[in-house]
């Protein structure tokens, strides 16, 4: 027994020490960090000004990080429901045995391989151009003058325009995970259900969504988890400074910790941290509800 | 339910660490996105990643005398290649190994200062006025004996010079290169063909050349998302001045009888409709490129890399003029205050081989290859003695020669970082004409609660 003590010591110590240094550390120093005033990120401790729940108290009094918050829920909401909508629907298709499979599949995933600065140049000086946009284009071929003219890059429409470009190259990652989920599922249950009588629906209603559950819950952990880092399209779609229609929590903190744009604006590492931890707070919420609201345990098959 | 226990915990950790990840290195999510300004613009496509180019012989850094360099370019900028070959030149003539590591907007912006208080060795290092002086202040050596004992006044720019000691303290520690100065860019041809024979110098000059050139069927002024905020500060700062400006936004001072002046001189450019009819919605750089530089709009407000951006476009039958910001009635500063500067070279106060490293900064910053870094990138010459600027930006030096008064990025309108996307916004909306001067200063205010 003693000797096997040691072997268990031996085995779990890299990984355990790894684990240590790389995540618990972080988290830790993140987590301390919330509760100073910081000037750069890696300042000595000394440096360091407690200011105590300070932090948090500004931003939750900076109307400016509220409208990041409202963003990202909205983000994470109406952008959650038009992809998992999207993703679930290409699937159920690419997965019913249509002929060119695979190259439907490749073509509903390409975005996901495209660089979003790629992407996000298309949408910004293509399709929503006002002079000479696919959208002002289409509109005005059918005769649409009122929505030929909308700016869709303005204040008014600026958000959709972004949540809709940044959900046109997610639905090809949470089809994947859908369409797998769907191949898991025998045919024998579809075969059986389809002898007994029942319609396509009904089988999507009563067989692929109940197994489908553990995958759901997959999706929009991912999903929770990239909205909560919506940063890159964010950047994209208001250059050099922010915008409070594409503003976003990690943006709000990047321009907390390197300073906004091209001013030198003042920094605060600390902030940033409370950011974070605000925002695994939230992680943690979504993932425990989902826990709840989607147990999967109850099936086998 | 220990399962469960587990479960949630590991979700925790896995969310905190990616929080603390992305605020340790914004940069390894790869911010990308164009930069509006060369010089200016901290979202370029680049890999926070050290994107290293080594000049070929490099030493391990800090043997032998030998330099390790950090640099805010890209290998591939017409900047990194001018400043390739002088570092390639320095190291033939002196022997001298240089560790030259083109790190890029973003990564040096994010990794500098890290790499720093790790204690890299780095000799040198070069980014914005500002941000080199303001926010990395603490770790440059005072060069006043280093420029002394070259003698390096003898040809720099007196009112560069002057600034670099203005942010650096009152001392010099830092040497600009790559000057740049921001005011109103003009179409040459659009001006002639609207009768307008001098370039405006006050508001209501402005008011009658936007009048011809709207006559003439051009559109007289654009802008981008970017840059927007530049012409309230301006307007403010010619008002006001740069600090009470600076006041205002920081102190969200909305009340102030200027903002509503400025707000006001706007609407009347917007109702007489003098801007585009998109720059509501010109997300940079739509407005420079796609209306600009296809000659369809006659005025931007921009920094002097502004024609190198665009020259591509623009072709090579596009005459440019420039003009300093104009004067306001009633308002306490003339069109010899702008924001102009540089990016400039430092030397970290740990090195052990400061003599060397501003050595190699003279060889970049002077004679020949100031002159090729000036033709590479189509921008103005930092050594007094290359007179010759590029034909391109040659309108740009009666207005860089008047300056006497230096704004901070935006005229400082930038400043209080919680406010820019606000004031962005809305000014946008205030020269699209969707909303009036009263709007615009309630939309203030409401954000300022």
């Amino acid at each position: 027994m003693k000797r096997n003590k040691g072997m268990i010591i031996a085995f779990l110590a890299p990984a355990v020490s790894i684990f240590a240094i790389v995540f618990l550390y972080p988290i830790i120093r993140t987590i301390i960090m919330s509760f100073f005033k910081i000037d750069g990120i890696t300042d000595p401790v000394s440096k360091w000004q407690f200011t105590g729940l300070a932090n948090f108290i500004k931003l939750a009094n900076t109307s400016l990080f509220r409208t990041s918050m409202w963003n990202l829920f909205r983000i994470w909401l109406i952008g959650g429901v038009i992809v998992m909508s999207l993703a679930l629907l290409f699937a159920v298709i690419i997965t019913s045995g249509i002929r060119l499979k695979s190259f439907f599949r490749a073509v509903i995933y390409l975005p996901n391989i495209v660089s979003a600065v790629a992407l996000a140049t298309m949408w910004l000086q293509y399709v929503y151009s006002p002079k000479f946009g696919l959208l002002k284009t289409v509109f005005s071929k059918l005769g649409l003058t009122a929505l030929s003219k909308v700016q869709w890059l303005d204040n008014d429409h600026k958000f959709m325009a972004l949540l809709l470009a940044y959900c046109f190259g997610m639905v090809g990652y949470h089809m994947l995970i859908f369409a797998s989920g769907i191949e898991r599922i025998s045919s024998d249950y579809f075969e059986a259900a389809t002898l007994d009588g029942a319609d396509k629906l009904n089988q999507f209603r009563y067989i692929t969504m109940p197994l489908l559950k553990g995958v759901f819950r997959t999706n929009i952990t991912m999903w929770s988890v990239t909205s909560v880092g919506f940063f890159v399209w964010s950047q994209l779609f208001s250059t050099v400074t922010a915008d409070t229609q594409t503003i976003t929590p990690m943006v709000y903190m990047y321009m907390q910790i390197f300073g906004a744009g091209n001013s030198v604006t003042e920094r605060n590492s600390g902030l940033g941290a409370a950011i974070g931890v605000l925002l695994s707070v939230c992680v943690v919420a979504i993932f425990w509800l989902c826990n709840h609201l989607l147990r999967d345990d109850d099936l086998e098959f | 339910m220990k399962k469960k226990v587990m479960a949630i915990a590991l979700a925790s950790v896995m969310a905190a660490s990616l929080a603390a990840c992305g605020g340790g290195g914004g940069g390894s999510t790869t911010t990308a996105a164009a930069a509006p300004a060369e010089t200016k613009a901290e979202t370029t496509a680049a890999p926070a990643a050290d994107s290293k180019v080594d000049s070929g012989e490099a030493a391990p850094s800090g043997e032998g005398g030998s330099l390790v360099y950090w640099s805010m370019w890209e290998a591939t900028e017409p900047q990194g290649q001018a400043i390739q070959e002088a570092v390639d030149q320095f190291t033939a003539d002196t022997g001298i190994a240089v560790d030259l590591q083109f790190k890029g907007r973003t990564g040096i912006r994010e990794g500098l200062q890290p790499a720093l208080d790790a204690g890299t060795n780095i000799d040198l290092f070069d980014e914005d006025i500002d941000r080199v002086n303001t926010t990395w202040g603490q770790y440059l050596m005072d060069l006043e004996e280093l420029a002394k004992a070259e003698d390096y006044e003898a040809t720099a720019n007196a009112g560069l010079m002057a600034a670099c000691r203005e942010v650096g303290g009152g001392t010099l520690k830092s040497i600009p290169y790559q000057p740049n100065v921001f005011a109103f860019f003009y179409n040459q041809a659009i001006f002639d063909e609207a009768g307008i024979t001098e370039a405006p110098k006050t508001w209501a000059e402005l008011d009658a050349a936007c009048a011809k050139i709207k006559e003439a069927g051009y559109t007289p002024i654009t802008c981008d998302d970017a840059y927007i905020v530049c012409m309230f500060g301006y307007h403010m700062c010619r008002l006001v001045g740069e600090p009470k400006t600076e006041e205002i936004v920081k102190g969200g001072l909305w009340d102030e009888a200027a903002v509503m002046t400025t707000a006001e001189a706007y609407a009347d450019f917007a109702a007489k409709g003098y801007f585009s009819d998109t720059i509501a919605s010109n997300v940079w750089p739509a407005g420079q490129n796609q209306e600009l530089a296809m000659g369809t709009a006659a005025m931007y407000l921009n920094g002097s890399w502004l024609p190198n951006e665009v020259k591509d476009m623009a072709g090579d039958d596009f005459v440019w003029g420039c003009f300093s910001y104009p004067e306001v009635e009633g308002g306490t500063d003339g069109t010899d205050a702008a924001n102009y500067g540089a990016q400039v070279l430092a030397i970290n106060k740990d090195s052990k081989n400061a003599e060397n490293a501003f050595k190699l900064i003279c060889y970049i910053t002077k004679g020949e290859f100031d002159k090729r870094l000036s033709e590479l990138s189509i921008g103005i010459p930092a050594d007094s003695t290359n007179s010759e600027w590029p034909e391109l930006i040659a309108c740009v030096k009666p207005v860089m020669d008047s300056m006497n008064t230096r704004y901070p990025w935006a005229a400082g309108a930038e400043a209080n970082a919680d406010m820019t996307p606000i004031i962005k916004e809305n000014f946008l909306s205030l020269c699209g004409g969707s909303i009036d001067a009263q709007g615009f200063v309630d939309a203030l205010k409401k954000a300022g609660n």
